[in-house]
């Protein structure tokens, strides 16, 4: 798919299209349009970051790393983008980002990425507000995982895989949504049951179907509402099937 | 000057803020910002520690990040003013340097040191929260709370901290109680010492046994992120 394709799109990434014009234009050239594929790691911690990615399709996970446990801590699709620290003056992640939900995304290089984000262009007042997005997101998790049930949380996270996916069936294996949730996969298989048999959601061999999105934005917990409130999504109420 | 960012900064920078840089005691549980509120001023503190806590719909709040003399409260002001959902509470009550948002803007925009500072102390606080929201899985209450402890400890450099359990409690997310017994504990063990309002660390290297591997985490953090330029 070539730039111009992608961002003509419907699932356009927003930070890049809510750049004018004339600022868009001179990151084409930069920009290359790349798959996302399950389980890629996009960054190790402490690993110096090459490309920013800026989702179209997909969903992205930022995970803290502790021995041998892992934990979500932010969720990236095409409301944003990965390589923030880039943007902090930092060239490196704490966590890991990890392509949890396959799809596609531009990339571009740190050294054409810093070039295009001086101080008096859009795109860094976007990324500004952006910063400030990503640390509500995480200030909200962070207590949220300590605070919240597994169920209340499973549903919030399903939640915003949905958000970033457009649309209401999506590949996530119970082994990815229990490393998300930083739980044991028995404690998701046990969430996911009761999920299903209250006609939430359809869980089938890796694939889930969302089937009564209200339903289970009842069921999670308030931080869903708080962080995807921070997002502006043009999204219209969603019934069965896709967008 | 204590306020390890403010110190950091070249004298002809920090001079054009000298005029407007007010010196202020905090008081206890003083709220430095809310969610949802514009800021109005940013506190480099100095002896003075301040809790950025998460606050929930039934007024539970938990702490993401801790703020002392090696940081600046009022982050939120350098990243376009949008709102953000974390309360800054006072946890010890003691001076700050405190300059107003719209003079720290206009200094953060000139794009030299201060940018360079806050903009680096900006990806620490994001690696705190991160810390935090692992740690606040996986760790328990009492090797939270040491982990605290010795962050506040090392910010005033002093074995004596002036804390009120009722503050400890909205840190942590738990009743007074939980404070109790997670202190009681570490005071059986002979590791602190506390009366009404004061709690003094007896022995240091025990308090780091006690805490959760988040300390050495965040405060290698610090160094790696800020210890360079400060």
């Amino acid at each position: 798919m070539c730039v111009s394709e992608a961002t003509s799109a419907p699932f356009a990434n927003q930070l890049l299209a809510a750049l004018p014009v004339e600022e868009f234009q001179q990151l084409i050239p930069w920009l290359e349009a790349v798959p996302l594929q399950v389980k890629q790691v996009l960054y190790e911690p402490n690993v110096p970051i090459q490309c920013v990615y800026f989702p179209i399709r997909g969903f992205i996970s930022l995970l803290t790393v502790l021995q041998q446990h892992r934990i979500e801590v932010a969720a990236v699709g095409n409301e944003g983008m990965v390589g923030l620290p880039i943007f902090l003056n930092v060239d490196r992640t704490v966590g890991q980002t990890v392509v949890q939900v396959p799809g596609d995304a531009f990339r571009i290089e740190v050294a054409a990425f810093k070039r295009a984000v001086q101080p008096d262009r859009r795109l860094y007042q976007l990324l500004q507000h952006y910063t400030q997005v990503r640390i509500n997101q995480m200030a909200q998790i962070a207590v949220c995982n300590r605070l919240h049930s597994i169920q209340q949380r499973c549903c919030r996270c399903l939640l915003m895989v949905q958000d970033r996916m457009n649309t209401d069936q999506f590949p996530l294996t119970q082994e990815i949504l229990a490393q998300m949730l930083g739980v044991r996969r028995a404690g998701v298989s046990e969430v996911a049951s009761t999920l299903q048999q209250q006609g939430l959601i359809q869980y089938h061999r890796g694939q889930i179907t969302i089937l009564d999105r209200s339903r289970l934005q009842a069921a999670a917990c308030e931080c869903y509402a708080l962080i995807e409130q921070k997002y502006v999504r043009n999204r219209t109420d969603r019934t069965s099937g896709a967008r | 000057m204590p306020n390890r960012l403010l110190n950091a900064l070249p004298a002809e920078d920090y001079q054009r803020l000298t005029f407007h840089l007010q010196s202020v005691t905090l008081s206890l549980g003083q709220m430095l910002y809310q969610p949802n509120e514009p800021i109005e001023y940013v506190y480099f503190p100095d002896q003075a520690i301040v809790s950025l806590v998460t606050v929930m719909e039934d007024g539970t709040t938990m702490e993401v990040s801790l703020v002392g003399q090696e940081g600046m409260v009022g982050i939120p002001a350098i990243l376009g003013g949008h709102t953000t959902n974390t309360r800054a509470i006072v946890q010890v009550a003691d001076g700050a340097m405190r300059l107003s948002a719209s003079i720290l803007r206009a200094e953060f925009n000139r794009g030299g040191a201060l940018q360079n500072l806050l903009l680096r102390y900006t990806q620490f606080l994001l690696a705190q929260v991160s810390q935090t929201a692992i740690c606040n899985r996986l760790h328990t209450l009492e090797e939270r709370f040491a982990r605290w402890l010795l962050l506040v400890q090392d910010s005033i450099q002093s074995d004596e901290l002036p804390l009120t359990q009722e503050l400890v409690a909205q840190m942590l997310g738990v009743r007074r109680s939980g404070v109790t017994v997670a202190a009681g504990t570490l005071r059986r063990a002979e590791i602190i010492y506390y009366t009404r309002g004061r709690l003094t660390i007896l022995h240091r290297q025990n308090l780091e046994a006690r805490a959760c591997e988040c300390y050495r985490v965040i405060r290698t953090e610090y160094d790696t992120l800020l210890g360079n330029s400060i």
